[in-house]
């Protein structure tokens, strides 16, 4: 280390050495004049005669010092700067070619690098896992207390194991105005195992966690700038949370993220309490985190879970469940992106051949000047110009050629990522949070230079031969046909981008006009979710819906009206095991059943929704008043339940509870379990006037002619009369929807994008090809057609040529579809990857690509005029 | 050297030679020549110092600041081993370019 920076310290100083080191000189050279008599003055002036100009001296060092390969370099850049002035086109072709494909992946690359590849904001973030039950319950593992007290004593892989309750909305009181906030409860040691201190204040402690402490708080740092402007004076100030007195301990660091990605405001202690019984604390829902010893492995710790999973699942899930339970243990990046990893590789993937066609490109257009330039570089070899010399000087122009490519594309990728936050908003992507960061521009960089090395080796290893001095001597075979490989790798690229789009285009074209069991046009919905604590009785809970029902039910001109607690066809319904149904008078229900979703409705649900009654009727105003609320079953839950018999009129047990409720009628199915899972089993039931559904949250739902905006505004109003501070959300059934197929949607118009562009590189690179080969046979054209051949010989010899080697393209593109096809079948929706329908649209869209690409240089080459021809070279 | 300055093998050939003698400064450099040669040799003082720090950069020279007799900072340059070789090459060279120069001259 020592002699680097003597030397570095050296090179800082040189000119200062050499200043002293030619002063001293002068200075002996004196010294020797006067020591042979000469005056102070004289030996003075001799010395520097002698010596000649000290400034020159300077010069010539400087340039012995000056490596030589910077000004090699410099030269060579000069050189293809100047080559590229003289080829205006080639080098705008060049440039926008590199631009698109570092463009597009550099966009793409900064959308997926959070998802993918950058470290998740805790230190030695792979030794954190997610862990749980897994059912059909939920789509992320979970946990109850009961065994999460179990594993939080035996368990054996984690440092530490930590737990958090689901979010939930908190009302925050602090000076005058109510917020609505997103508040989790979480163990003690929450923070500490994911290697977090809280910015301001302190973390919470085991005393803070136990059931009678007082009430403490964490706030974000968000919440911190805006609702105390981050003043330091917030810590021990008292609050008001869900209507209890909590004093603010600490502000949570502003890069804090929640592990499950979700917006937080505020954290309190979650106490969990063992001294409950058992029963209770297994219907209590957690989500659980950990943090793997050192050395560890994912798979050891699974392993090492699984004797105690099995113990606690025999104690806590009921024994109908039990098969259909099992332990999940995962990182907490897959945990995180589990339902966009696909999709984020497959674009990445995808973007990446895009880049790959695009340096294709770039590499033809560069041997076709290189060919050009042939004699030139054959002349420079010859009069001495060494080999290596030559490489580096084409490596030079490529590199040079990368850069500005990665300098255009730089800027297209800040564009096209607009583009991309426009067409997905608030999707799965996250694409709010994606920007042009550093890592994205060596990303581009990194992508440009190893392009350019891509496309720029080829053209420098071409040996410049010297019977290219010779002017009559035609290209050699190889040469080309290196070249007509690139444009078949490009059409084969093209090909598979081409078939990936058309499949999920199709794909997405059959979501979007898939039967969704109910008609999604003119429905306006109004979500609402009143706080338990404002209505605790049941009886207050009754008397607050049914005036609700009054209210929303009155606006004129609404149409047809109906509450729900919950709609299709997102997931989110409640549900319970088909295990515990009970049919009157017949034999217990088969065990594994999965879950049975069901929904607390008002009789005109169904007529506004349009949902199709099969048999029996829908529900009646009249039932309303009293008795046990009835049933209406789906026509997939009849036909499970009863087979062939007919459903109506018997009775069925819910909950165990010994009540029997009467089945009045069959609903057609509907999409309940999102767009793309088939229609999970469900049941309806009645909400009565006399008692009101334990779920207290509660959808309005209109079939208008109204626009959204008026029947809000009402809405609004009826509500805020009923109840001030309660929030509403307020959206057409079409943008609930919409918001479901968000993420085909980007996938399919991203993935059509890059097949665009790639076909458009394609185009561009057999049109080139072509070119360039009739240019190098101007001569052979011309002899032929001297002798004999007629312009359409010539013309169909051209399109010959572009067909053999889009065939060879279009072959190997399709082989290539297919090994990959069954990689992206989980982002497929009812259509095989194999689909042929889309291999052959690929196929033909290309065809009549190259069709028109080779039309205007063959129709060219039967231009040529044949005394023209032989005359020139 | 006026005249053969172009022949830039022949200063690296004085220097190298002088230099074999033993450790050196660039104004001692020019001082031996001169004197060895009676006069016959002055070297063009300019040119010396950037062919001293090419052979330096060629590691056939190593340079080192010392103090002189007259307690001045000079850099002082010594032959290293590879410079040694290729003084012998050098002087080999010369010699039989010289000799046949001689040859020449005397047979008009």
């Amino acid at each position: 280390m020592n002699w680097i920076w003597t030397r570095i310290k050296r090179w800082l100083n040189r000119d200062n050495e050499w200043r002293e080191e030619i002063e001293g000189h002068l200075a002996m050279r004196q010294e020797w004049h006067q020591a042979r008599g000469t005056s102070l003055e004289e030996a003075r002036t001799l010395a520097r005669k002698e010596f000649g100009s000290p400034l020159g001296a300077a010069e010539k060092l400087r340039a012995v010092h000056i490596h030589p390969w910077i000004e090699t370099l410099l030269q060579d850049l000069r050189y293809a700067l100047r080559g590229f002035r003289r080829s205006p086109g080639f080098t705008l072709l060049a440039c926008i070619t590199m631009a698109i494909g570092v463009g597009a992946s550099t966009a793409v690359y900064s959308v997926v690098d959070p998802l993918l590849f950058r470290r998740l904001p805790y230190p030695h973030d792979a030794q954190l896992v997610s862990l749980g039950y897994f059912g059909p319950i939920d789509n992320n593992e979970f946990n109850v207390v009961s065994s999460y007290l179990d594993w939080q004593h035996y368990q054996k892989p984690f440092q530490s194991i930590t737990s958090m309750r689901p979010v939930e909305h908190c009302d925050f009181l602090a000076g005058e105005s109510p917020l609505r906030l997103d508040c989790y409860r979480i163990e003690a040691d929450f923070l500490r195992t994911f290697g977090i201190t809280p910015l301001r204040g302190r973390d919470f402690t085991e005393d803070d966690d136990r059931p009678d402490a007082p009430a403490v708080a964490l706030i974000s740092y968000g919440l911190w700038r805006r609702t105390f402007g981050g003043s330091e004076s917030v810590l021990g100030q008292t609050v008001t949370v869900d209507d209890h007195v909590t004093r603010v301990v600490g502000v949570l660091p502003e890069s804090f993220e929640m592990p499950q990605r979700g917006d937080v405001d505020l954290m309190m202690p979650e106490r969990l309490d063992a001294t409950l019984s058992r029963s209770q604390n297994s219907s209590s829902f957690l989500r659980t985190f950990a943090r793997l010893r050192d050395g560890v492995s994912i798979e050891q710790a699974r392993a090492q879970m699984q004797p105690l999973f099995d113990e606690t699942a025999r104690l806590d899930t009921p024994p109908q469940l039990r098969s259909e339970v099992h332990l999940v243990l995962r990182s907490l990046r897959d945990r995180q992106i589990h339902d966009v990893k696909l999709a984020s590789w497959m674009l990445l993937g995808a973007v990446l051949a895009l880049l790959l066609a695009a340096c294709a490109n770039v590499a033809n257009l560069l041997m076709a000047r290189a060919s050009a330039r042939r004699r030139e570089l054959a002349m420079r070899a010859a009069i001495g110009a060494s080999r290596s010399r030559l490489v580096r000087q084409t490596l030079t122009e490529s590199l040079t050629l990368a850069f500005a490519g990665c300098a255009v594309g730089c800027v297209f990728s800040w564009v096209l990522l607009r583009v991309l936050v426009h067409l997905s908003p608030e999707g799965l992507f996250r694409l709010q949070q994606a920007r042009i960061d550093g890592r994205s521009l060596v990303f581009a960089l990194a992508a440009s230079v190893s392009a350019a090395l891509l496309f720029g080796i080829a053209p420098a290893l071409e040996r410049p031969r010297s019977d290219s001095l010779i002017a009559w001597s035609s290209p050699r075979p190889t040469r080309t046909l290196s070249r007509r490989i690139l444009v078949a790798a490009q059409i084969s690229i093209s090909l598979m981008l081409l078939t990936g789009a058309s499949l999920f285009v199709r794909s997405l074209w059959k979501l979007e006009t898939q039967p969704l069991g109910f008609e999604s046009e003119h429905l306006v919905t109004a979500s609402l979710a009143p706080p338990t604590r404002h209505y605790p009785s049941p009886a207050a809970r009754t008397a607050f819906f049914n005036e609700l029902e009054e209210r929303l039910r009155r606006i004129p001109g609404a149409g047809s009206f109906a509450l729900a607690d919950s709609m299709p066809p997102q997931g989110g319904a409640r549900g319970r095991p088909y295990s515990n149904l009970l049919i009157q008078g017949h034999p217990p229900v088969a065990h594994n059943g999965g879950m049975v979703l069901f929904r607390w409705v008002t009789p005109s649900y169904f007529e506004t929704m349009h949902i199709q009654i099969l048999a029996g009727r829908a529900f009646i105003e009249d039932e309303r008043g009293a008795g046990e609320s009835p049933l209406i079953l789906s026509a997939s839950l009849a036909r499970r339940l009863f087979g062939n018999e007919n459903p109506i009129g018997q009775h069925i047990d819910l909950e165990l509870s010994g009540r029997w409720s009467p089945i009045v009628g069959v609903a057609a199915d509907v999409k309940n379990d999102g767009l793309t899972e088939a229609p999970s089993l469900e049941y309806y039931r009645l909400r009565m006037k006399t008692a009101a559904p334990p779920d207290l949250n509660v959808i309005a739902i209109y079939r208008t002619s109204l626009d959204t905006p008026t029947l809000s505004r009402w809405i609004r109003e009826e509500i805020r009369t009923l109840d001030p501070a309660l929030p509403v959300t307020i959206e057409s059934m079409e943008q609930r929807v919409g918001r479901l197929r968000e993420q085909p949607r980007f996938v399919a118009s991203l993935v059509t994008l890059f097949a665009v562009l790639g076909l458009l590189l394609a185009a561009v690179g057999l049109y080139g090809v072509l070119s360039f080969l009739i240019t190098q046979q101007t001569r052979e054209i011309g002899v032929r057609m001297a002798i004999g051949a007629r312009p359409r010989d010539i013309a169909i010899e051209v399109q010959k040529h572009a067909g053999i080697w889009t065939i060879v393209g279009i072959g190997a593109g399709i082989g290539g579809s297919l090994v990959l096809a069954g990689t992206i079948r989980g982002l497929l929706f009812e259509i095989s990857p194999y689909d042929p329908r889309s291999l052959i649209l690929a196929a033909v869209v290309l065809t009549v690509v190259a069709v028109l690409a080779a039309l205007v240089p063959s129709w060219r080459a039967s231009r040529i005029d044949p005394m023209l021809a032989l005359r020139s070279e | 050297m006026g005249r053969t300055d172009h022949l830039q093998g022949a200063l690296d050939l004085l220097i190298l030679k002088t230099l074999e003698k033993g450790v050196n400064h660039g104004f001692g450099i020019t001082l031996h020549v001169q004197e060895v040669s009676e006069g016959l040799l002055r070297m063009e003082e300019g040119s010396l110092y950037p062919a001293l720090h090419r052979l330096e950069r060629e590691r056939l020279i190593q340079g080192e600041w010392r103090t002189t007799e007259n307690r001045r900072r000079a850099r002082f340059y010594k032959l290293t081993a590879v410079g040694k070789r290729r003084l012998a090459q050098a002087e080999s060279n010369w010699q039989s370019v010289s000799l046949g120069i001689q040859r020449v001259l005397r047979s008009i």
